[in-house]
């Protein structure tokens, strides 16, 4: 399986842009940690003048869409010249954001564009729960406001809720609360052990992955027929009831052989990881012809002529590593060195007996 | 193939059964794998070589409700589809030679 086009190249599909370094909220599990920045005045955001640029070199490649996120998309300076750039080139959005900055004038802007989609960060139902974990008062209310505003103007965001050991009795609640509020799908996200996120987990503040085998499987079997909301729980997919996998487009398919990563320094990157991770970062917007960052990296190379039959350990024995492609190759590289390690998820659940054995290649004697 | 063919499942193949009684159809010669849904577990099991394709579809319309009258049409793609991954095999009636 691959993404070979007819030209027997790997189109380069998506970039996410990381647009600022800074964020408005200091969220406790936030993978990237970028630093606290209530305005956006304090720390370096993507040039639009590197934004356009990537985005020139992007299209003979086989650029089709952009995701715009951060720190916080919305703090960029320029953000409205940059929804601008995105119509004239006709690309598919992408936003994630916190909402705290989506005002209605924001929220119509981001109407405008024909083929947008955008998800609002929500961690709990009441603003008690969501603003304890984004550190910041008053957060709740504007993401509330940000979703009403979104959906005033017939864009119907995503609400994406990670799930903290002290707000998973709230998951059906949420679902619930997104109805309400006119959401058109709820995404729970899974606590990644990258930078906040790994000390949340050594802090037991966390679910355990029994736990969250569990209320995926609730979210999944009990709670998605009770609305017509599109839930999804983003556990690996070996985790996943195949009705489930059977009636979700693909979702499961990971994209990484398509994507490419700017963050906000102006560099290419495997994702956001390369703010952490020096070795994941590919080269220079404006200054490296992306052309041949994207085909002649031997990172990239690898990844595509790896993925995914060098991943080892569980990965290399699950029936759904070719969907699934290891789950996070920045996630793995960041936990060990190497990209072909498995998914942390999925490790921990085999060492605990919790890896179902019928998604394995063979079966324990 | 003719109307006297006869499914039969590659003693090879594994069928794994999950909690919601979907499964996977799984052959460890080549690490070919399918899910099927309980219709298809419902055609997998009865596909011992003693039953034809009519007959397994009367078999649904007794264990499911709401079968559809394409039904058997949808039975003989999904085992031809089995068979072109080689889960399925058909023996001959003895033609009364």
């Amino acid at each position: 399986m691959t993404n070979l086009d007819e030209n027997n190249t790997f189109p380069l599909d998506q970039i996410y842009f990381y647009l600022t370094e800074g964020c408005n909220l200091a969220c406790r599990h936030c993978w990237l940690a970028p630093k606290f920045d209530a305005d956006g005045t304090h720390y370096p955001t993507l040039p639009v003048e590197l934004f356009e640029t990537a985005i020139r070199e992007a299209r003979p490649l086989g650029l089709t869409g952009v995701k715009l996120t951060g720190g916080e998309p919305l703090l960029h300076p320029e953000f409205l010249t940059l929804l601008e750039i995105i119509r004239q080139e006709g690309l598919e959005l992408t936003i994630e954001t916190n909402g705290v900055l989506c005002s209605p004038e924001i929220a119509s802007e981001i109407a405008k564009h024909p083929d947008c989609f955008v998800s609002v960060s929500i961690d709990g139902t009441d603003a008690e729960t969501h603003d304890r974990i984004r550190g910041v008062s008053g957060a709740f209310n504007r993401a509330q406001q940000a979703v009403r505003n979104l959906v005033a103007v017939d864009t119907h965001p995503q609400i994406i809720m990670s799930v903290l050991r002290s707000s998973a009795r709230q998951v059906d609640d949420m679902v619930r609360m997104a109805e309400q509020l006119g959401a058109s799908s709820v995404k729970f996200n899974v606590i990644q052990p990258v930078a906040r996120g790994r000390k949340l987990q050594e802090t037991a503040a966390t679910l355990t992955i029994e736990e969250l085998i569990e209320l995926g499987r609730h979210v999944e079997m009990a709670l998605a027929p009770t609305t017509n909301l599109r839930l999804v729980f983003d556990y690996p997919p070996a985790f996943r009831p195949l009705s489930c996998i059977a009636s979700s487009n693909g979702c499961d398919t990971c994209g990484i052989l398509g994507i490419l990563g700017v963050i906000a320094g102006g560099q290419y990157a495997l994702c956001g990881i390369g703010k952490h991770v020096s070795q994941l970062v590919f080269g220079e917007v404006g200054k490296d012809r992306l052309e041949t960052v994207w085909q002649e990296n031997q990172i990239l190379k690898a990844i595509r002529e790896g993925l995914p039959d060098h991943l080892g350990g569980i990965c290399a024995r699950c029936l759904m590593k070719h969907q699934c492609k290891g789950a996070c190759i920045a996630q793995n590289y960041y936990c060990t060195g190497s990209l072909w390690s498995p998914f942390w998820f999925c490790e921990v659940a085999e060492k605990e007996g919790l890896f179902p054995e019928t998604r394995l290649v063979e079966v324990a004697a | 193939m003719t109307d006297h063919n006869m499914p039969i499942a590659n003693p090879l193949v594994v069928l794994r059964e999950e909690f919601d009684d979907w499964a996977i159809l799984f052959n460890p010669e080549t690490a070919d794998a399918m899910g099927i849904n309980p219709v298809g577990v419902a055609v997998w099991k009865q596909m011992d070589g003693r039953h034809s394709l009519e007959e397994i579809v009367d078999d649904l319309g007794e264990r499911f409700s709401e079968v559809p009258d394409t039904a058997g049409k949808d039975v003989a793609a999904f085992v031809n589809q089995l068979v072109e991954l080689g889960f399925v095999g058909y023996e001959l009636k003895d033609s009364g030679r």
